[in-house]
């Protein structure tokens, strides 16, 4: 057996007779066990409510009895995000913003404009996942194994014992190393063998997976080599445990609480009433496509006249309020998605500073990391938004055409006794409204997403890898 | 009993040693040989130098001029393969507290690449004076004459062709200390160059075949057994007393 594997194995058998190491190692293995099936519980259960109403709403869509296409534009449409099979790992940002939408005509109900929206990257200390489990608590159980594996060494003076009989720094380093890094794979694996049950299941995609795998093996091996590090640059083990304990506060507790603060001061996000405030004095400004004697809608029907080569809306050979809907429903849908853009990019500007303190702390890049490739970010949230904005958009102007070919202007503008019925469209025609598909992102699209988070947390592994190399030259040294 | 060195190669060769910490010289043109199979003694005051002596030859202090040969191999250059050849027994024993006596012994040997049968170890152990009953045991609970016994017992085991011993006997009573005697003798008469750093000049007395004494970075006088006489303790304090005024004048 090599020197390093002798050190190694040492190592382990010093963890395996400290009671106390064994019992939190069981504890974590039975939290991780807990959080797997709890979150394949959690996501099962929410998959199902959400398909479940997802199709109860397409039913009372698709029920709607003969009625005017407008009245069919304000009952609207309720449409559910489906969750990914990653989510179940790491949900992200999506108990944060909710996953469904009511879509109806001449508004975006949405969560666009919510202030939970900038809790986008907060710490979820709330939800015990295996993502949790792998973030904050398994390098604080790697602490505790770890802290002494050098500085104990030092301290006591075993360390030149082990020189003594031959050993190398280089070797005596590479068994502590390989001793918990043992101990890593130990405490990743359950969470791991979870992440691929709860992951692995149809749709899943590898890509994503792999870039979720090898995340959580860069930050696990960074807080080995991490633990190694302090313990060789100190010489008592006290001293260790409280430098890295206090490392484990300060990047896995401080900074991912403090970031998003910093994000929301530093890019402040209108909150609904003040959007909804804006909104309706836009609104004012632009015109009423209820109104027919607003200005900008008395220059359209002018325009339509004219395109027409008539000179009364009854002339037209299509329903001038149905034009009118399809003119209104542009016009706000513009102002809309002009808030929305700003909404994003404020939100984009929020998560860039957070992802950029993320080079302070390597939990905060791999939270980005894991949650884009489980494509529960904000990226993924806006993905279902604009998604469904377009559906929404599409619909209601769907409708309004329909209103404007299917149901002629007098009929519209009648008010005789038999007007109601001529009015309406055949209830046929709301089953052949094509359902809301969302369509997921590609697994390159998500792993792309993760990238930057993947390189902070390497980069991070390769800079402590430096720090120890040169720490392991000093090690035994003394006068 | 004497023993003949006059034809034996150095296994430790120190010549013209000189080394400092910041302004203050602790070793000063040292030079010392060890032939292969003789036991040295090296005696001095606190600060004289021993200890730095000992820390040269284990190549974790590097001198800044002379020569330092351990087995042929300087040990500035190549610690890791001085080492290799270089039991070691210190004041201070240090070894793990969660592994017996026994499993400490095989570790350590299994880390020099000696490993050693578990009947071996055992006899080491006896032979080093450790009762049986504390083989099986953690050391969390020895005193620090058995720890110093296991750690014996594990110098002793090494194979090697040089042995340092840094105040070996200060934790034994005077029977054990001889039969520690005995074993470095028995050490010896395999080929092992012993070099022993004590205080206690009747163990060294007692074992040594050249009594070196140590002041100010340097040897100040250097006696050897002759023949079939052992040391006459009371003519060599009388000797080191005056080489010791000879150099403060």
């Amino acid at each position: 057996m090599s020197v390093t594997r002798l050190i190694a194995r040492d190592e382990l058998r010093l963890m395996v007779r400290n009671r106390v190491a064994v019992i939190a190692f069981a504890l974590l293995v039975l939290l991780t066990l807990v959080a797997v099936l709890s979150s394949w519980s959690h996501q099962r259960g929410n998959a199902e409510l959400r398909a479940r109403h997802q199709h109860e709403a397409e039913h009372a869509f698709d029920a709607q009895p003969d009625r005017h296409p407008h009245r069919v534009v304000h009952y609207g449409h309720f449409i559910f995000r489906p969750l990914g099979p990653l989510a179940a790992f790491d949900p992200g940002v999506d108990a944060f913003t909710g996953s469904s939408m009511f879509l109806e005509g001449h508004r975006q109900n949405t969560a666009n404009f919510g202030d939970v929206r900038q809790s986008s990257l907060l710490v979820r200390f709330g939800q015990l996942t295996p993502a949790f489990v792998l973030q904050v608590v398994a390098p604080l159980l790697l602490i505790f194994l770890g802290y002494g594996a050098l500085a104990r060494e030092t301290e006591r003076g075993t360390i030149r014992m082990l020189m003594l009989q031959g050993a190398t720094r280089g070797q005596v380093v590479r068994g502590k190393l390989m001793a918990l890094g043992a101990v890593a794979l130990l405490t990743g694996l359950p969470a791991m063998i979870g992440f691929v049950a709860l992951a692995g299941q149809p749709g899943a995609l590898a890509l994503p997976m792999a870039t979720i795998a090898i995340g959580y093996a860069a930050y696990l091996a960074l807080w080995v080599v991490l633990i190694v590090l302090v313990s060789a640059a100190v010489r008592r083990s006290r001293d260790a445990l409280l430098a890295l304990v206090a490392l484990w506060t300060v990047a896995v507790v401080l900074l991912p609480r403090v970031a998003p603060d910093v994000a929301s001061a530093a890019v402040p996000l209108q909150n609904r009433l003040q959007t909804d405030v804006a909104i309706a004095r836009d609104l004012r400004t632009m015109g009423d496509s209820h109104n027919p004697d607003d200005p900008h809608f008395a220059a359209f029907k002018r325009s339509v006249l004219d395109r027409y080569g008539v000179t009364r809306v009854e002339d037209l050979p299509v329903n001038y309020k149905g034009l009118l809907g399809l003119e209104g429903e542009r016009l706000t849908t513009t102002l809309f998605d002009r808030y929305a853009t700003a909404s994003y990019d404020a939100q984009r500007r929020q998560n860039a500073l957070v992802e950029g303190i993320g080079l302070l702390s390597p939990t905060i890049a791999l939270r980005s990391l894991s949650m884009a490739a489980a494509g529960t970010d904000f990226a993924g949230h806006r993905r279902f938004l604009e998604q469904a904005e377009a559906y929404r958009y599409a619909l209601v102007q769907r409708l309004n055409r329909m209103q404007a070919e299917d149901v002629s202007y007098a009929d519209d503008t009648a008010v005789d006794a038999g007007a109601d019925r001529r009015k309406r469209v055949s209830a046929t025609a709301w089953q052949q409204m094509p359902d809301f598909i969302y369509t997921a992102p590609s697994g390159a699209t998500l792993a792309a997403g993760a990238a930057p988070g993947l390189a902070i947390v390497i980069g991070w592994l390769a800079l402590a890898a430096v720090l120890l190399a040169l720490a392991t030259r000093r090690l035994g040294a003394r006068r | 009993m004497s023993h003949d060195i006059s034809n034996a190669p150095n296994a430790i060769h120190i010549q013209d040693l000189t080394l400092s910490y910041d302004e203050h010289r602790v070793l000063d043109g040292l030079t010392l040989h060890v032939p292969a199979g003789s036991i040295t003694a090296l005696l001095g005051g606190n600060g004289a130098g021993k200890s730095t002596t000992l820390s040269t030859l284990l190549g974790f202090v590097r001198a800044q001029s002379g020569t330092v040969l351990v087995a042929g191999i300087d040990p500035g250059v190549a610690p890791d393969a001085a080492r290799r050849r270089i039991a070691y027994l210190p004041e201070n024993v240090a070894l793990y507290e969660h592994l017996t006596a026994i499993e400490n012994a095989d570790y350590l040997l299994a880390l020099s690449g000696d490993r050693k049968d578990r009947g071996v170890i055992t006899d080491a152990l006896a032979a080093a004076g450790l009762q049986e009953r504390a083989w099986d045991q953690r050391l969390g609970g020895f005193s620090k004459g058995m720890r110093q016994k296991v750690a014996i017992a594990v110098a002793l085991l090494r194979e090697v062709p040089v042995l340092l011993l840094d105040e070996p006997t200060s934790g034994l009573d005077p029977r054990a200390t001889a039969d520690f005697n005995a074993l470095v003798r028995a050490v010896r008469d395999r080929g092992t160059a012993v070099l022993m750093v004590t205080h206690d000049l009747l163990s060294a007395a007692d074992v040594a075949d050249r009594i070196g004494f140590l002041e100010g970075g340097r040897i100040v006088e250097e006696v050897a057994a002759s023949g079939t006489e052992r040391f006459d303790v009371r003519a060599l304090h009388a000797r080191f007393a005056v080489a010791s005024k000879r150099l403060a004048a």
